[in-house]
């Protein structure tokens, strides 16, 4: 169903781009080749990828533009370089190999995105002008309300188009969308940056502009590197238990899978989504400590390998949260003659119903409804019957829609 | 009051004096810069002094030299210094030192900060020209970039004086750093030139632009820095926590990792080989935690099926680890530190046997040895320092590097740190011994 009517709206946007750009080129004043100029830069801007901190690419295309409406004052012109500008960066995405959803988002989102940003820059000089206000404050003054329209409308749009997509979790999407802030700060300070410096300093604007930034661009370049071992790192010392035979083989990476899924449904937020996934990566850890023939001797309980569990995930000085997870991960989500339990995070009830679904359907080879089914029966005490429905939401493959 | 207190406060006042008399003559000779303008870069100085990020292992990169000089250029030539001078003041105090009502360091920092700026400064305003244009810009920025070599190199010295004199025990290590370290000065001090001249070419409108840039670099590299320390923070928690569980091993990995440290660095390996030698000693052992503890506290001699199975854990577990990317070096590593230097022995998982182990696999294995030998095992108690020594150097050339060995010797006998029993081995342990050597080399 998401699939049609992207494409749809992705062609229409590809066809409206080349007739804006071809109607508004009747009116421009500036030279023609300042145009193709900058038309080239923003298109070759969007060959250096910007990996933002939630994971969604940005492109240093977006400081070019930045500097656009600041460079050539003509609104015609800002109209014609946006409209070609955006659809040569397409190509160049498309050539960089970036996958097709990815394309659509960038010609829905992005372009009015920056649609938005030349809007309320130019109304806002406008302002200025009636006023009888100029100077280099007021520009500057219009350069951010209008980043602050392009962050507003692609991040509404990016969060939208992930909910049409997967019709889950509005509220995790606008959270992740947000997140990447400080690299589109990053972005907009270096275009407004150069297009100020440029029609004094010249040449020497490129690096008064691109040093900066290429410090930055190394920070965010490492930290995304370094988020994904990270992950990695973990994933791999979760799998620890199962090597070793003491826990069953891809148990807890299908509970994180599933528990990340009904986590985001929930509207978590990104930060929230990846503790619990930690946490549930790391739910059977304890039980590495059956290692020890005396203890399996004795005999142990789930409160045991849930405690045993959060002391080895408690030493890790970053991943408390995580800890408390693996530790309450057992717990029934009420007691009997109790309202809720209060104290027990949304992410330990997600855990007990992910892992429980998983066990009946790998162990017990039930059918995932007859998994539903039995968790739904639970659900007086040990499952919360919110998180179950979540999770049959998310288990159950959508109704693809008539037409 | 001991000699190191008293020391310390001839140095502390000495600089702190120096650092004075400094600003009272600049009082004199210069004119203190436009307030409002003063305030903003002192405060944006502050904020990056307080707030420091590591950009590298243990390299501590603030760029508060590049707001220093940025300043600098924005004040000209006649206030520069004063104004540079007055800013570094400020950074006397932070809040570890006001946590830890600490009075030695507030006061030779006071002193180092003064100094440092003032030699810098006064080098940058002969480079600087009265009047900045666009064709003077290039003398501008490489009188900066001048001033940041300067401000590193003065910096340095006196740090390292000061904790050469106070601190003895060891020598300041970044001798060796200073190369990476000073290309990052020349150019934080070529941008900070730059930038001040744009600010007083373009007008007032770049400085937001300039702070922003700043402050989300700022923002990045501190982002980057605690995720880094927090992925090994987790590996070195996680391996601790799981040997825990066995008495005798407990503290075995913290202490080898320690030991392949203290070698690397009387090796002078860099900063990312350290980094890499580091988490090879973390996960070195990692395998053995998905052996059953019955192999691994056995005391007789293992079986070949008993060994054959736990050689087949441990290499799960280095696979499961080497799919990381990122850990695969150090796996590598990691696995190999069982070869022997003469290429004989036995060599695991992505280490063939016969080949001759790489330097860190060995510097990794004299850790191994030196720690299995001074700390209590399951079947023996541990041994002497003095009878380690012997030990490794008796198989160096054979079993063990021989610059490994003698430069974990060096390293603990300048540290001073002492493991093991205190008494030299016995006659009657001798015998204990020579089992503990075969035992050794099959448990590693």
């Amino acid at each position: 169903m998401a699939e049609q009517p992207l494409r749809r709206v992705s062609l229409l946007v590809v066809a409206g781009l080349g007739a804006t750009g071809a109607a508004l080129s009747t009116h421009v004043m500036e030279q023609w080749w300042v145009l193709v100029l900058l038309t080239a830069a923003m298109a070759a801007g969007h060959l250096l990828r910007v990996p933002a901190p939630n994971g969604e690419d940005l492109y240093f295309g977006v400081a070019v533009a930045a500097s656009v409406p600041l460079l050539v004052g003509d609104v015609f012109a800002v109209g014609v370089v946006y409209a070609f500008g955006t659809l040569a960066s397409w190509l160049v995405l498309d050539l960089r190999g970036v996958s097709r959803r990815q394309l659509r988002v960038f010609l829905l989102a992005d372009s009015a995105a920056l649609g938005a940003y030349a809007l309320v820059f130019f109304t806002t000089d406008w302002a200025f002008r009636y006023g009888d206000v100029t100077g280099q404050w007021t520009e500057l003054t219009s350069v951010a309300a209008g980043a602050l329209a392009w962050f507003l409308v692609g991040a509404v749009l990016h969060a939208l188009v992930s909910y049409e997509e997967r019709r889950q979790g509005l509220r995790y999407m606008w959270l992740l969308a947000i997140a990447d802030w400080p690299v589109v700060l990053s972005l907009f300070a270096t275009g407004a940056l150069f297009a100020f410096a440029w029609p004094v300093i010249r040449w020497w604007a490129f690096p008064v502009a691109l040093m900066p930034y290429g410090f930055s661009h190394v920070a965010f370049v490492r930290s995304a590197g370094t988020r994904v071992t990270y992950g990695q790192t973990i994933r791999a010392l979760a799998r620890i238990p199962e090597v070793a035979g003491l826990a069953p083989t891809g148990h807890s990476s299908r509970t994180a899978e599933l528990a990340v899924a009904v986590g985001q449904d929930l509207g978590l937020s990104p930060s929230e989504v990846v503790e619990l996934e930690y946490a549930a990566l790391m739910h059977d850890i304890g039980r590495i400590t059956l290692n020890e023939p005396a203890i399996l001797k004795a005999g142990y309980t789930d409160e045991d390998i849930a405690r045993w569990g959060s002391q080895i995930v408690a030493e890790a000085p970053y991943l408390s949260r995580v800890a408390d997870h693996v530790r309450t991960q057992h717990r029934p989500y009420r007691h009997p003659g109790e309202e809720t339990d209060h104290e027990l995070a949304l992410a330990a009830k997600i855990i007990k119903v992910a892992s429980a679904y998983d066990q009946a359907v790998a162990e017990a080879g039930l059918a995932p409804l007859e998994a539903l089914e039995t968790l739904h029966r639970g659900a007086a005490y040990d499952f919360d019957p919110r998180v179950v429905r979540s999770l049959r939401r998310v288990t159950t493959p959508r109704v693809p829609a008539a037409g | 009051m001991d000699d190191t207190t008293k020391l310390k406060l001839k140095l502390a006042l000495g600089l702190a004096g120096a650092g004075t008399l400094l600003l009272a003559l600049l009082a004199v000779l210069q004119d203190f810069p436009e307030p409002r303008l003063w305030a903003l870069f002192a405060a944006a100085l502050v904020f990056f002094e307080w707030n420091s990020v590591e950009v590298n292992d243990r390299l501590l990169v603030s760029p508060s030299v590049m707001v220093t000089l940025t300043a600098a250029v924005v004040f000209g030539p006649g206030s520069a210094t004063l104004g540079v001078a007055a800013m570094a003041a400020l950074g006397l105090l932070t809040p570890a030192d006001l946590r830890g009502r600490r009075w030695f360091q507030p006061l030779a920092n006071f002193g180092q900060f003064v100094i440092t700026a003032t030699v810098s400064v006064f080098v940058l305003e002969l480079f600087l020209p009265t009047e900045v244009t666009i064709d003077n810009l290039w003398q501008v920025a490489l009188g900066t970039a001048v001033a940041a070599s300067i401000h590193s190199l003065v910096q340095f010295t006196i740090v390292s004086w000061v904790v050469h004199a106070v601190y003895q025990r060891r020598e300041v290590r970044p001798w060796t750093q200073m190369g990476s370290n000073h290309a990052s000065y020349l150019a934080m001090g070529f941008l900070g030139g730059l930038l001040g001249a744009t600010y007083l070419l373009v007008g007032a409108v770049t400085l937001p632009l300039i702070f922003t840039a700043y402050f989300v670099g700022h923002l990045a590299f501190a982002a980057y820095g605690e995720l880094r320390e927090a992925q090994e923070a987790t590996l070195r928690g996680f391996v601790k926590a799981l040997e825990a569980k066995d008495l005798y091993t407990r503290g075995h990995t913290e202490r080898v990792a320690h030991f392949a440290e203290l070698i690397g660095e009387q090796l002078r390996y860099n900063p990312a080989q350290l980094q890499r030698l580091r988490w090879a000693a973390l996960i070195h052992d990692v395998g053995k935690l998905a052996v059953p503890r019955e192999l691994i506290r056995k005391k007789a001699r293992l079986t070949d099926e008993e060994y054959a199975q736990m050689q087949r854990h441990v290499h799960v577990v280095e696979d499961i680890l080497a799919e990381v990317e990122f850990l695969h070096p150090m796996v590598h590593i990691a696995s190999g530190h069982h070869a022997h230097f003469d290429g004989s022995g036995y060599a695991g998982g992505t280490h063939s046997r016969g080949d001759a182990p790489t330097q860190e696999m060995s510097v990794l294995s004299v850790a191994d040895a030196f720690d299995a030998m001074t700390s209590t095992r399951s079947y023996r108690v541990a041994l002497s320092q003095e009878y380690a020594f012997t030990e490794l150097r008796r198989h160096a050339g054979s079993q063990f590097d021989p610059r490994a060995v003698e430069a974990l010797i060096a390293a603990l006998e300048r540290t001073g740190e002492r493991y093991g029993s205190t008494e030299l081995a016995s006659e009657a342990e001798a015998r204990r011994i020579a089992e503990t050597m075969e035992g050794y080399r099959i448990y590693g």
